[in-house]
């Protein structure tokens, strides 16, 4: 017999109103929004045939290094690769997580960011590139560390959860991590949504300024948006002296959310993108205010398709920490018994039970990430995302990847078309073009 | 004590001028100001900074040692992120003084804005006047005095420190509740006020968390079990 059920009221739907009504409150989660959008798996590279020729492949140069805030900076980031690890928080991350992204950063000559409760030592010892940042909650903020780092981050919004503080649940607020904070142990941090100290554009270009001031003008200033109204926002942070903007979407990972925000706010990184370039270029910055994508980047062809679309930089976070052993089960973990759920389902960062030793702040479980041999695996990773961007590189005839344009780009599907604004495959036509 | 006429000179110009001044050991006097915004910031060892005249936002900000005398007013944001050291201001100071300051001791001779005191994480902030609206917002740690009286929602989302009001509290913010000071509270509050030339009897309130909002009351099955 085959049964007919609900379009509207799908068996998640059923068992979200089911929890919701146990629950009393908004459910939380980590991971990423579980919608169904375009993302850079709806376009594809129109590589060499007989209009142009390849480059060929591990023989001819293709450049990767990539350089972030040379519009004010006296020390731009200097990177050997455009893929850099994005801030995630001490606390959010165990130590070992932390120390072994720093360390990866380092091995391939990339940068990594520091996060909501600041700077933790073993970070800044394993990473030679640190980005600084400064968010509204100011957990942990220190001038000292400030004049250390190789770029500052202020963040605005983050994609997970735009228009919101971060979140950390009390089960990691324990004590390293409440000292840090100057939070009491055990609270259930829900960080503030706006700046102590600045709230609109016009006073961010002085919080600019008074950065800038502090470290003597030598390293890149960013902005952090969660892309929502993207055009704007770029335009204001651009012209409050932002060195390189970075447009977190709304696929962007995360330690804790509310399930609402994580799905139903933002848009996706392949628009965020296009409108950031389109705004940078309308007053005239494009190209140097730096742009940053980020928000469920996982491979070389999606960094790529990135850098087509018009960004200068991506920074991965979600993707760095499954090659660290995320929703893998390794020898000691039971996903099934710790997590409720089979590896390869676990979205449950914030619980802090992570069986793999990376979203927790329990010693045992924290042990269960070996820092060196992480930090091997993401390096390996990065390589091997660096790697494919060239070959797509090469393969389009180009021996730089920041050559790649929309024009190496087709959408295949007519949303991806729009939003991309480049042509739908079989067609000539932009849609959404008036 | 060097001076430094800020007049003619950009903020980088006139920040570069202090800061090789104060790594040189020296005391030093800013004149003309000019309500500048980013003056005096980032400086992190002990020294004696005297400004003359009023400043703009950000100014002795990202300080941890320095002792700052400002005679006049300040704009937003006055000793922000402030580690160690004092500053002390002779009027007005406009919104967010001492915002996520984690020690030392800020002292306004007049009035502040809103927001006083702002995701605080330590230290004292000690307003001679009144002070405006979300006096003590999600204040975390530390001390604020206030000898006149607080605008509306005053200490609201709090998590621990203690504010005092000596005048009005014309609103208490979400989850703040007012507690009685003991004598020992009131003789330290009696000492730091001596020190900065406070003189005058004040009645005290004493402003704390209710602690209501430490938790989200629910929690999911997989958090139940977490715990
Ligand atoms: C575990 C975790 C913790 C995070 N913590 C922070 C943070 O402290 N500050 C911040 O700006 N973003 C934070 N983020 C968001 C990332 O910086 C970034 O925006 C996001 O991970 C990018 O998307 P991706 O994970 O799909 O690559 C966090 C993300 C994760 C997965
Ligand atoms: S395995 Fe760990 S890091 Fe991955 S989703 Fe689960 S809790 Fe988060």
């Amino acid at each position: 017999m085959v049964r007919r059920t609900s379009q509207i009221f799908s068996p998640w739907v059923i068992q979200d109103i089911h929890a919701k009504s146990d629950l009393g409150r908004y459910r939380i989660r980590g991971f990423s929004s579980f919608q169904d959008v375009t993302h850079f798996d709806d376009l594809t590279f129109l590589s060499t045939g007989l209009t142009r020729f390849p480059l060929e492949g591990y023989k001819e140069q293709c450049n990767t290094q990539t350089v972030i805030g040379s519009l004010n900076a006296k020390n731009p980031l200097i990177l050997d690769t455009p893929i850099y690890i994005t801030g995630m928080s001490y606390g959010a991350l165990s130590v070992n997580a932390k120390t072994a992204l720093g360390k990866a950063a380092s091995l391939v000559g990339t940068a990594s960011c520091t996060g909501d409760g600041g700077m933790l030592p073993s970070e800044r010892k394993a990473s030679n590139k640190l980005i600084y940042q400064v968010l509204p909650s100011r957990y942990g903020f220190n001038p000292h560390h400030l004049k250390k780092a190789q770029a500052i981050e202020i963040v605005v919004g983050q994609g997970a959860k735009p228009g919101t503080g971060g979140m950390l649940m009390g089960i990691k607020v324990l004590d390293n991590i409440s000292e840090m904070r100057d939070l009491p142990k055990g609270i259930d941090q829900r960080s503030p949504a706006r700046h102590p100290d600045w709230l609109g554009p016009d006073d961010l270009a002085m919080k600019i300024e008074q950065l800038r001031e502090a470290t003597n003008w030598t390293v890149p200033i960013h902005v952090k948006l969660g892309a929502c109204r993207v055009s704007d926002d770029v335009k204001l942070a651009a012209k409050a002296g932002a060195d390189a903007i970075v447009v977190d979407s709304m696929l962007a990972g995360t330690g804790a959310s509310s399930e609402i925000l994580l799905d139903h706010s933002g848009i996706p990184t392949v628009p965020a993108i296009v409108l950031a370039r389109e705004a940078l270029r309308e007053i005239g910055l494009n190209g140097k205010v730096h742009l940053i994508a980020s928000g469920g980047i996982r491979s070389g062809a999606d960094a790529a398709k990135a850098l087509a679309l018009g960004a200068d930089a991506v920074a991965i976070g979600l993707s760095a920490l499954i090659a660290l052993n995320c929703n893998r089960e390794i020898p000691g973990s039971n996903f099934m018994k710790e997590m409720g759920v089979p590896a390869g389902e676990c979205s449950h960062c914030h619980t802090g039970k992570c069986p793999v030793g990376i979203a927790t702040q329990d010693e045992n479980l924290t042990k269960r990430l070996d820092p060196d041999e992480g930090a091997e695996r993401v390096a390996n990773f990065l390589n091997a995302m660096t790697m494919e961007m060239s070959l797509l590189t090469r393969s389009l005839g180009k021996g730089d990847v920041h050559s790649l344009e929309p024009e190496d780009l087709a959408a295949l599907t007519i949303e991806a078309s729009a939003m991309a604004q480049v042509p739908l495959v079989g067609t000539n036509k932009i849609f959404g073009q008036s | 004590m060097v001076s430094i006429d800020a007049a003619q000179l950009s903020t980088r110009e006139l920040n570069i001028k202090l800061n090789a001044l104060v790594e040189d050991n020296q005391d030093v006097k800013i004149i003309n100001p000019r309500a500048r915004h980013n003056v005096v910031v980032g400086i992190l060892k002990k020294c004696q900074i005297t400004v003359e005249g009023s400043l703009g936002y950000y100014c002795a900000s990202l300080l941890d040692g320095p002792t700052v005398c400002i005679e006049g007013n300040s704009g937003w944001a006055l000793g922000e992120n402030l580690m160690n050291g004092v500053i002390r201001l002779s009027k007005d100071a406009g919104a967010s003084v001492g915002a996520s300051m984690r020690g030392g001791e800020i002292f306004v001779g007049r009035n502040a804005g809103a927001r006083a005191g702002i995701s605080m994480k330590g230290g004292t902030l000690i307003i001679k006047g009144n002070a405006g609206f979300l006096t003590g917002f999600m204040m975390q740690k530390g001390t604020i005095i206030v000898c006149g009286d607080v605008g509306d929602a005053v200490g609201d989302s709090m998590y621990e420190g203690v504010i005092y009001v000596g005048g009005k509290i014309t609103s208490l913010g979400n989850d703040a509740k007012i507690a009685n000071p003991t004598q020992t509270e009131l003789s330290v509050i009696d000492k730091k006020l001596k020190k900065n030339n406070i003189a005058g009897s004040y009645k005290f309130k004493k402003i704390i968390s209710e602690k209501k909002l430490y938790h989200f009351d629910k929690l999911e099955r997989l958090e139940k079990s977490a715990i």
